[in-house]
């Protein structure tokens, strides 16, 4: 059913099946969005920084737009430790960005609209954080659960708060993307159809809806990007500066 | 009314929705997790490489070549500023100096000048004094000169006057006497 609203998150396989051992990994419409995403970044970026011009022109100003927005945001929150870290946190925002703004486009595919997508970025992230952590100080990164000042009645209770908070933040940070973009993207869907089935007559307002939900979503795409990278800082200064 | 009916289809779908999320959100579906997560490591690992090794070092050149390429012009033109500071603060001196030894200048030239006037003045006044007694002593011999001959002139006319008046002629010695009398009576008068 094409006027599905979910029908467009919908993974099919492009080309051959690709099996290791038990497992499918065919290239898939997902894969191929990914894959545009990376392409049109890479495209960007080169076109971006191919001049070396002092006054820099449209594409170059754009790129370096985004590479002092991403420094400024990792020395704003994580400071300047997290300088070795700034292809991995500018990466991710590029790619997040793009997947979302790609996916704006009609008849594509949302590459975070999907839980799986984002949770294994926030894993990711999760993980290597942890690890980070406790690289730099060892055991003493456990202290990050027993928050300084608080009374000793209270610190079993807040260390138990602070270890579940610390143990959902992959979950919070990838289904707040997935969740957005999905709602988002069926919201527009389902707006669209409306136009369709209420016609000529009635469907002006839905389709004033849907054009303002697509300027909100754009918007949206933005923010997630920018809300994924942002966490992903502060995760970051976390197991970097211990008790800030 | 016309807000009605829309929001009316809109919990309809809105609750179809929420059926066709029950009945099958294509993100639960297992089948292309696997898959999903391979891709997305992979393309995000060359990506990473890609942005890592060759994009940001260029992006960063760029803009530190630019920030470099603005310190250094804007140090050079502080640099040229001082230059352009000290040469006039030079140049502001040279012309205060230039204007002192106009002054000097002239003072000299208006003393020099002074000096030549009056020693000019001093030479001229003595010349002009010597020239004045000179004529002076001119006119005394001129005077002194004049009144003898005045007198002979006198004697000799009287004589003839005397001779063609009264036809007789008179011994010189008495016109003479005569001549000197009167003259040394009226000749003050007349020289």
């Amino acid at each position: 059913m094409a006027t599905n609203p979910m029908h467009q998150f919908k993974v099919y396989k492009i080309g051959p099946e690709i099996k290791l051992g038990n497992v499918d990994l065919s290239f898939t419409n997902a894969s191929l969005f990914m894959l545009i995403s990376a392409l049109t970044i890479c495209l960007f970026l080169y076109f971006g920084s191919k001049q070396k011009s002092i006054i820099p022109n449209r594409l170059q100003l754009i790129a370096e737009l985004f590479y002092n927005f991403i420094a400024k945001m990792i020395s704003d929150t994580a400071g300047s430790k997290a300088k070795p870290y700034f292809p991995f946190i500018f990466t991710l925002f590029m790619f997040v960005l793009l997947c979302n703004m790609i996916g704006m486009l009609p008849y594509s595919f949302t590459v975070t609209s999907h839980i799986i997508v984002t949770l294994v970025m926030a894993l990711f992230i999760f993980f290597a954080v942890t690890v980070i952590g406790f690289i730099k100080h060892g055991f003493k990164y456990l202290s990050i659960f027993v928050p300084k000042g608080v009374p000793v009645i209270l610190l079993p209770l807040i260390t138990i708060i602070e270890i579940i908070s610390y143990l959902s933040r992959p979950v919070s940070l990838s289904v707040r993307l997935f969740a957005n973009m999905m709602a988002g993207h069926t919201m527009l869907k389902v707006f669209g159809s409306f136009v369709i089935s209420l016609g000529f007559l009635g469907g002006w307002l839905p389709l004033s809806f849907s054009v303002a939900l697509t300027g909100l979503e754009i918007l949206v795409a933005f923010l997630q990007a920018y809300v994924f990278a942002i966490l992903t800082c502060i995760y970051l200064n976390d197991a970097l500066n211990l008790h800030h | 009314m016309r807000l009605k009916i829309p929001f009316i289809i809109f919990i309809y779908w809105f609750e179809t929705l929420l059926f066709a999320a029950e009945a099958g959100m294509p993100q639960l579906d297992s089948k292309y997790w696997f898959s999903q997560s391979f891709w997305l490591i992979l393309i995000f690992l060359l990506l990473y490489l890609s942005l890592s090794k060759f994009f940001i070092p260029k992006i960063k050149d760029n803009l530190d070549d630019r920030e470099k390429k603005i310190k250094d012009n804007l140090d050079e033109a502080k640099e040229l500023s001082e230059l352009a500071e000290k040469k006039s603060l030079e140049y502001e001196n040279e012309i205060s100096n230039a204007k002192k030894e106009v002054i000097k200048i002239i003072s000299e030239s208006k003393k020099q000048l002074d000096k030549n006037i009056s020693q000019k003045k001093e030479q001229f006044e003595k010349e002009l004094e010597k020239e004045i007694n000179k004529a002076e002593k001119e006119i005394l011999d001129l005077k002194k000169g004049s009144s003898k001959s005045i007198n002979l002139i006198a004697e000799e006319i009287s004589a003839k006057i005397i001779e063609d008046v009264t036809g007789d002629k008179l011994n010189n010695s008495s016109i003479k006497a005569s001549v000197a009398e009167v003259s040394k009576n009226k000749i003050g008068k007349y020289l």
